[in-house]
């Protein structure tokens, strides 16, 4: 059995949540560093790891994408609202719904998961905003 | 570990208890203000925090581990039991060695214990997936567990407070 601990908060507590911070600010500036801003916009869809669909998302309107893996099926859509490029998971029959609760995605680098189907729906490339041909403001 | 009958009947107790504020954070859904997978309050936590300072690490873990297991076999999916293991597991491990700094105060452990969760399923989850993806949810996980472990402390603290008052056997 440990001694009795101290109940109220000390300046030392503040040393553990700087030390979090300090550790999502560092995941945050690599993940910013790698963001991919050459080549076209396109959906990069793997599952369990593997790379099984890639498209640009101006096709999605047209036909929205059903994805089956480990006994779970996703319906991927694009979002209206988001100017032709914003991807969301529309439908997905997993018990947690976190997919579907992510919401839109419209920027490289951004990433829906899917844990229970082990499926990462990714946007990769993608021009800066103030370059893109397509941006609608806003 | 030899245990009298009177900590394995405390033990059997903190593990139900974990597994019932386990299920009773299914009705406080953090996860629609925080659209990302793993955002929970982590009441469970509450037991652990408690278990390690009362009872000791050895049978925090032994509580900790019946709660996982017998969690993932309550909710039927084996699936989440590598990810409440790894991410239980890595929690316990960092707050066994904060709560040996006696300037940590038992909310600088919940958060650090909180965090740890946190990493630990992400771990879970790149090792799953095989992509290193769910990394980038990290920094979110990591701002709402320093509310999270907060909160959870904060219980604990309250915990161990009215203890004093009452006792407990095997406490101070």
């Amino acid at each position: 059995m440990l001694p009795f601990p101290e109940l109220r908060p000390t300046l030392w507590d503040g040393l553990v949540v700087l030390g979090v911070i300090l550790l999502a600010a560092v995941i945050l500036a690599s993940a910013w560093s790698r963001e991919e801003d050459g080549g076209a916009l396109a959906v990069v869809v793997s599952a369990d790891g593997e790379e099984i669909d890639r498209f640009p998302p101006g096709e999605l309107p047209d036909s929205p994408r059903i994805y089956e893996n480990n006994g779970y099926t996703l319906r991927l859509a694009a979002s209206p609202a988001s100017g032709g490029d914003g991807v969301r998971v529309e439908a997905a029959d997993c018990p947690t719904q976190d997919c579907v609760h992510t919401g839109v995605i419209s920027r490289g680098g951004q990433s829906i998961v899917c844990l229970p189907a082990r499926i990462i729906i990714r946007l990769e490339g993608g021009p800066p905003p103030e370059t893109a041909v397509d941006a609608v403001t806003g | 570990m030899r245990l009298t009958t009177r900590q394995l009947s405390l033990c059997a107790l903190l593990t139900a208890m974990a597994l019932g504020l386990g299920y009773l954070e299914n009705f406080f859904p953090l996860s629609l203000a925080v659209p990302v997978p793993g955002v929970k309050l982590g009441l469970a936590n509450i037991v652990t925090v408690f278990a390690l300072y009362a009872l000791g690490p050895g049978q925090a873990l032994l509580i900790l581990l019946s709660r996982c297991f017998l969690g993932s076999v309550f909710a039927g999916n084996l699936n989440a039991l590598f990810f409440s293991l790894l991410g239980g597991i890595s929690s316990m491990l960092v707050m066994a060695a904060l709560s040996r700094l006696r300037k940590l105060s038992v909310y600088g452990v919940s958060v650090g214990g909180a965090a740890a969760h946190n990493c630990g399923q992400i771990a879970a989850a790149v090792l799953t997936l095989g992509s290193a993806a769910p990394v980038y949810y990290l920094p979110v996980l990591l701002g709402v567990s320093l509310f999270t472990g907060a909160l959870t402390g904060l219980v604990a603290a309250c915990l161990f407070r009215a203890l004093s008052k009452t006792g407990l056997p095997g406490l101070r």
